[in-house]
């Protein structure tokens, strides 16, 4: 990113000149490069956006319609509920799938309600960022396309920690965090929408290419849904990362999923913790929460950081909705993110300040 | 300007700046000689990147974007320097 902004500043997709050529070729090759960890076949399938929000927002808005009728989860993310907030606004219909206390998702419960009624979507994420329950998105697909209907996912917290393929789990969009597990810099996502599918644009404006003349939003992808100048030293830095991840994020995960179980087994053996989502030993990515009748969580997350340096948040993680399903609205939850560069030794330091801040 | 005298290029445009970049890929996977000019305005639009190739390597270029699948919107021939 420094050696970009550096040497290449320049505006990408408008001129020919050296430093612009640059730019383009940094968009061009992490677009293919990104595209190759997310198993996306064409990489103009893929669109620089500004982060999983606007992901999501582009995905729900520029797909769902006045009286198309959507089948979501409970454990969704404001990303995607307040963006169905206001597309119930406007008339598209949300229908609620309740998941179980761990965040889990019942598939044949999904089935029964897109057999209610016609339906547009299933949007679903693909983990929770409050349990780290893994949803089953290969069979939610399968639903929603033997139903006709299209399936949505917010890949927040999927992309990175799991070994992600949109074209394995046939999904119709997948919306991604850049600065989440992908370990990119924060400002940049991606999403994948399936060739084909047309989504309004949300947002029109020069986009470099041929057609400047023409008075509407080309529709050639990717430039339809990336106008304006992109963020470039953001997309080197993805690029970067999912490069990065290419050659290492088998042994990322690795080590994610054992001090993940370790963590969960220690959590789960305390008297004063009550262990949220899976139980330790099944499949989740790397996030962990409890509450505890101890403390608050926000008394036990303030605890760590003043008295041991330790970084965790509390509250409700901007999830009200999956709190609700997990019964922790009231109370909101202690999270732990194990991520790249955690140890042992961080696991070893949590357990120790949590033995101390819960005496 | 420069005091070389103008001659024959052929030019390509495409629909998008992804396009023109993955053709230049192709073109240069091919080994074949290819420079990015600004969009001339006998390719019909004025903005963008288009390519620019020796007329003698038309063939073998369109046959490198065929290989990769790419679809070039507009080919023109261009005096150039």
């Amino acid at each position: 990113m420094v050696d970009l902004m550096e040497h290449a500043g320049a505006n990408p997709g408008r001129g020919t000149y050296g430093m612009a050529m640059a730019a383009s070729r940094t968009v061009f090759e992490a677009r293919r490069d990104c595209a190759a960890l997310l198993g996306v076949k064409d990489p103009r399938d893929l669109f620089f956006v500004s982060g999983c929000t606007e992901a999501c927002n582009l995905m729900l808005k520029g797909l769902l319609q006045p009286g198309d009728r959507v089948v979501v989860s409970s454990m969704e993310h404001n990303a995607v509920t307040r963006p169905l907030h206001v597309l119930s606004g406007r008339g598209v219909r949300v229908d609620f799938v309740t998941a179980d206390t761990a965040g889990l998702v019942d598939a044949e419960a999904f089935e029964r309600a897109v057999a209610e009624a016609p339906t547009r979507a299933i949007v679903c994420q693909h983990a929770s960022n409050v349990t780290g329950t893994i949803q089953p998105i290969g069979d939610l697909a399968d639903i929603a396309h033997a139903a006709g209907a299209l399936m949505l996912v917010d890949g927040a917290q999927g992309a990175g920690h799991l070994d992600v393929d949109v074209a394995a789990l046939d999904v119709d969009a997948y919306a991604c965090s850049g600065h989440k597990a992908l370990l990119g810099p924060q400002g940049i996502g991606v999403l994948y929408l399936r060739s084909g599918l047309d989504a309004m644009q949300l947002v029109e404006g020069g986009t470099g290419a041929s057609g400047a003349d023409e008075p509407g939003q080309p529709l050639d992808r990717p430039e339809r849904y990336e106008a304006g100048t992109p963020n470039t030293p953001g997309i080197a830095g993805l690029g970067a990362a999912a490069r990065y991840q290419s050659a290492h994020g088998a042994g990322i995960r690795a080590t994610e999923r054992r001090l993940t179980v370790r963590l969960r087994e220690a959590l789960s053996a305390m008297d004063d913790v009550v262990l949220l989502g899976p139980a330790p030993h099944d499949e989740s990515v790397p996030v962990v929460s409890f509450t505890s009748p101890r403390a608050e969580p926000d008394r036990i997350a303030f605890e760590l950081d003043r008295r041991f340096g330790i970084a965790v948040r509390s509250g409700l993680h901007c999830a009200p909705w999956a709190h609700r399903t997990i019964g922790t609205l009231d109370t909101g939850a202690l999270r732990i993110g194990i991520g790249h560069g955690t140890t042992d030794a961080d696991i070893d330091a949590l357990l120790a300040g949590l033995d101390e801040v819960l005496a | 300007m420069s005091a070389r005298q103008p001659r024959l290029f052929t030019a390509y445009g495409f629909a998008t700046t992804h396009d023109a970049l993955a053709a230049e890929a192709a073109a240069r996977r091919a080994e074949i000689h290819v420079t990015p000019i600004p969009a001339p305005r006998e390719l019909g639009s004025l903005c963008g990147i288009a390519l620019r190739f020796e007329p003698s390597d038309t063939a073998s270029a369109e046959a490198a974007f065929a290989v990769a699948g790419l679809v070039w919107t507009a080919r023109a021939q261009i005096s150039d320097i």
